[in-house]
């Protein structure tokens, strides 16, 4: 599976739609939200091609301006404990 | 507490995000680089796609690369990364990576029309020998009939080792990179108005300027983690505004506060009324231009850099080709000193209404770009990539660019800069200071210049008259070359020119399985070049080799080799090495040079060129020294196979051209240990500001501004006209093609097409038009269709909405899907002074399929 984060960039006013439109999305979690707008998120996905199929349905939202991500890994056994 | 992996890593991922966005989250440890537990092994790296150089976390385990993360302490990305970044775990594991030598053969033997059989390294090296030896001695092709075709994803040593087994070894100047594709027109602006190559600001300007004008760039694809700096910018400081000149609207244009769709090639007619409007309006920087300018007129009737017998350079009277007395027809870079008056006159044609009738943009869209240039309390950072330097007049719109920086003295200082971006990520590091270029050597010299030859012949031990003083096949006459037979021998690497360079079916395919050419490929995957060879050779890759790239901001970065290569595959910089194993002095130098350095008989020129003291010099216990700080036991395979530190003794010999010469390295531990730093490095400090007193340390105390590549300290001004392009859209090809990328895929796809999530966001190139121009051909969204010049057609989907929007009149086609080869359709026209294509404009026509 594939495991990522990105940070969001939102118009400060329009963060809440940003976030109803983040919570319709599968795999993507919303993990912290700056007064200036910034959103940090993960995206978890099986499939090696919805991964950027979901950053790129990030990317059209509404009040979204734009989108980066940071950190990207695969792992074969997710449910392994380390 | 027990953990998951999958929850492991999950935060991990938030812990990097937040520490990026500069954020705090209750509950997760944020830690600057990320965690060597669960048996993962972190180090520094940088990305391996274009020139914006973001540096990036590698995380290895078992041999493997696993995981890769934006590197919050790059100064370049702060730790971002865009969605190609992202995923550059997996470019190295595709599944039909190439392990062994392939050779065309037939009954056990060679044959140009054979099939692809495995070979040893020892087999393809001979063959390589006895093809280079043949060509040498045929008297129709000789030492420039031996041609390589390498890169500006070479590292640095690569590109060196190149450099000098071609011009100092085979003495054949018949070596250039595919940059000559990508930022030839740069270079070729930077020497004739500055004389030293490379921008003079850097990145940081994105923090400091007021404007920003986009100039044939779409960085909101090409360049995303700029562009996010940018969009930064634009969103915290409400009085930054942002202009995008473009040929087609595209996703740069969502953030722009003026927007200027103009008509293909109408840039020098905007940039000469953006003169015009700030001589005329009295904004001319007086004190700045006289100080530091002088003014020139160049000639014009310079051709479009085709075949010589095309009627278009049968009129021209400047194109530099032989005339019917054999002599040159003139010199398309030559010019002539003229006043600021007579400057003035040229440019009072180029009236608002002028401009808007040649370009079609709104006047009130170019008089508001033009106020924003003369205004001299707003600070103006000019952005352009290949919409500038993929131009048939290239080098001179790069020219006009710097006429209107330098008439208001915006220029050199934070924020106030024009800046060429590169689309690869070492076309500075290598393509240009190195000098792979057919007519470059390290630093901005040249080997026209017998100064200039005699320094390299010194550097190198080497006797002099070693290296030839023509320059040799560029890209383009490369391909016609060998379609001439001209060239016998043709070794290219790191790049994919059957797939990348212009007209396919007239001249390069031609010229690949022309019989009187043996053409080797070195390549990590079967790319439509490879496949279009005789033999190819299986290469190592970014973290499978220690590599030093230079990015546009003049900053040199380096990594360590994490991992190996599969199978036998190996390094560019093993390969030319042990291939110079394959020659004696004699077999290669004539008499008379070899009588200068009688102690040079009998040796290789391995032994000439790499195990001369200099190169050889240091010794292997020094790899696990200068990289004890990253890991114990540090080493690589170069230096394995050879005995000694490789890359640093290559380093040594080559930062020897530029110190002391405004091109000063860093040190070659310190780039081991630093995110890089941006050359002239002087008394350890960086230089982010060329040419102006305080920031650059070749400008002296009180001399203010000084532009020291000429050596009157001036820059150069160019009165220069608008022309028309080498084809236009008519009756039967009614439409302008142009081509280029898209933010998923990078060049030819040969790396992002195997990312898995890469391929699925954006598996086929399709042809982007306009609603009515699609209306009026009867065709609908998705349908399939033919495009077609007057050199090729391609079929592929037609899309009339999303990110890309053409006016009507004009077609966009990427180039990155090797299904759908869009160079097929391009015309082989470049820029008469840097030999660049323009793959920007052609005449095509659609129908349905």
């Amino acid at each position: 599976m594939n495991i990522s984060s990105a940070i969001i960039h939102a118009l400060p006013g329009d963060v809440a739609v940003v976030q109803a439109g983040l919570a319709a999305l599968a795999g993507v979690e919303v993990h912290a939200i700056s007064p200036e707008g910034k959103l940090i998120v993960t995206i978890e996905t099986d499939d090696d091609g919805s991964n950027v199929a979901t950053y790129e349905r990030i990317g059209q939202l509404d009040g979204v301006m734009s989108t980066a991500m940071v950190y990207h890994q695969t792992e074969s056994e997710p449910d392994k404990e380390i | 507490m027990k953990l998951t992996r999958r929850e492991f890593i999950k935060t991990n991922a938030i812990a990097a995000a937040a520490t990026t966005a500069g954020m705090s989250i209750p509950g997760v440890a944020l830690a600057a680089t990320p965690q060597s537990q669960d048996g993962v092994r972190w180090d520094k790296g940088v990305c391996r796609y274009c020139g914006t150089g973001c540096g990036v976390l590698v995380g290895v385990k078992d041999g493997r690369v696993v995981a890769t993360q934006g590197d919050p302490d790059a100064p370049v990305n702060k730790g971002l990364n865009c969605v190609k970044g992202y995923f550059l775990s997996k470019i190295m594991y595709g599944k039909d990576r190439l392990t062994r030598p392939l050779l065309r053969m037939k009954d056990g033997k060679f044959d140009k029309n054979g099939e692809f059989a495995p070979i040893s390294w020892d087999a393809a090296f001979d063959i390589m020998a006895e093809k280079v030896k043949a060509t040498l001695k045929e008297p129709t092709q000789g030492p420039y009939g031996v041609a390589m075709f390498g890169s500006g994803q070479w590292t640095v040593w690569e590109g060196y080792a190149a450099a000098k087994l071609m011009k100092a070894g085979f003495r054949s100047n018949s070596i250039d990179p595919n940059a000559r594709h990508c930022m030839a027109s740069a270079v070729a602006g930077f020497m004739r108005t500055f004389g030293i190559d490379e921008p003079m600001g850097c990145y940081d300007d994105a923090e400091h300027a007021d404007v920003f004008a986009l100039w044939g760039s779409n960085m909101a694809e090409m360049h995303p983690i700029l562009w996010s700096r940018i969009t930064n910018r634009r969103l915290t400081a409400n009085h930054v505004k942002i202009h995008v000149l473009s040929t087609f609207s595209h996703r740069s244009c969502e953030l722009a506060d003026n927007e200027l769709i103009f008509k293909p090639q109408s840039d020098l007619a905007i940039l000469n009324y953006i003169c015009n409007y700030i001589i005329q309006n009295n904004a001319v920087n007086q004190e700045f231009v006289k100080k530091n300018v002088g003014f020139f007129k160049g000639v014009t009737d310079i051709g479009y850099g085709l075949r010589p017998n095309h009627p278009l350079e049968q009129v021209a009277m400047n194109n530099g080709y032989p005339g019917a007395d054999g002599k040159p027809k003139g010199d398309p870079n030559k010019h002539a000193p003229i006043t600021f008056d007579e400057f003035a006159k040229f440019v009072s044609e180029y009236t608002l209404d002028k401009a808007h009738e040649i370009s079609g943009v709104p006047k009130d869209k170019l008089e508001a770009l033009a106020k924003a240039y003369a205004d001299p309390k707003v600070k103006v950072t000019s952005y352009w990539t290949m919409g500038f330097n993929q131009h048939t007049r290239g080098t001179w719109v790069n020219n006009m660019i710097y006429n209107v920086h330098l008439l208001v003295g915006k220029i050199s200082e934070p924020g106030n800069s024009p800046f060429s971006l590169t689309g690869q990520p070492s076309a500075c590091g290598t393509a240009r200071e190195v000098g792979t270029f057919a007519h470059r050597l390290p630093a901005d010299l040249v080997v026209m210049n017998p100064k200039h030859r005699e320094f390299a012949e010194k550097a190198w031990k080497l006797p002099a008259g070693t290296i030839p003083p023509t320059p040799g096949y560029h890209a383009v006459l490369q391909s016609r070359m060998l379609k001439d037979g001209k060239i016998g021998f043709y070794w290219t690497s790191t790049t994919n020119n059957m797939q990348a360079g212009p007209n396919i079916n007239g001249e390069i395919y031609p010229g690949w399985r022309n019989p009187k050419a043996f053409v080797v490929v070195s390549d990590v995957y079967p790319t439509v070049s490879a496949m279009s060879a005789d033999l190819i050779l299986p290469c190592a890759m970014w973290m499978e080799k220690e590599g030093m790239f230079g990015n546009a901001e003049r900053r040199g970065q380096m990594w360590r080799q994490q991992v190996k290569a599969p199978g036998e595959s190996r390094s560019d910089l093993w390969q030319y090495m042990e291939f110079s194993k394959r020659f004696k002095v004699e077999e290669v130098w004539p008499a008379d040079l070899l009588a200068k350095a009688p102690e040079l008989k009998g040796k290789t020129l391995y032994d000439v060129l790499y195990a001369n003291g200099q190169v050889n010099k240091f010794p292997k216990e020094d790899l696990a020294k200068v990289n004890a700080h990253a890991w114990a036991g540090y080493t690589n395979d170069e230096s394995e196979a050879f005995g000694y530190y490789v890359q640093k003794g290559l380093f040594e010999e080559y930062a020897g051209f530029g110190r002391g010469h405004a091109h000063d390295l860093a040190p070659f531990e310190t780039y081991h240990k630093v995110r890089g730093m941006r050359w002239p490095v002087v008394d350890g400090k960086e230089t982010l500001w060329r040419f102006r007193e305080g920031y650059d340390p070749y400008v002296k105390k009180g001399e203010g501004v000084k532009f020291y590549g000429y050596p009157d300290g001036k820059a150069k001004i160019f009165a220069l006209p608008y022309q028309p392009a080498a084809e236009m859209p008519d009756k039967d090809y009614d439409l302008w093609l142009c081509t280029g990328r898209v933010l998923e895929h990078w060049h030819t796809g040969s790396m992002t097409r195997r990312a898995p999530e890469l391929y699925k966001a954006f598996p086929d190139a399709v042809v982007w038009m306009h609603p009515k121009d699609a209306e009026k051909r009867g065709l609908k969204r998705n349908d399939v269709v033919k495009v077609s010049t007057r050199r090729g057609e391609i079929e592929l989907r037609v899309d009339t909405k999303g990110r890309n929007k053409p006016p009507e009149g004009l077609i966009f086609i990427p180039f990155f899907d090797e299904h759908r080869l869009v160079n097929k359709l391009t015309l082989d026209a470049t820029c008469p002074i840097s030999k660049e294509t323009d793959f920007k404009k052609c005449a095509a026509k659609v129908v349905k399929a």
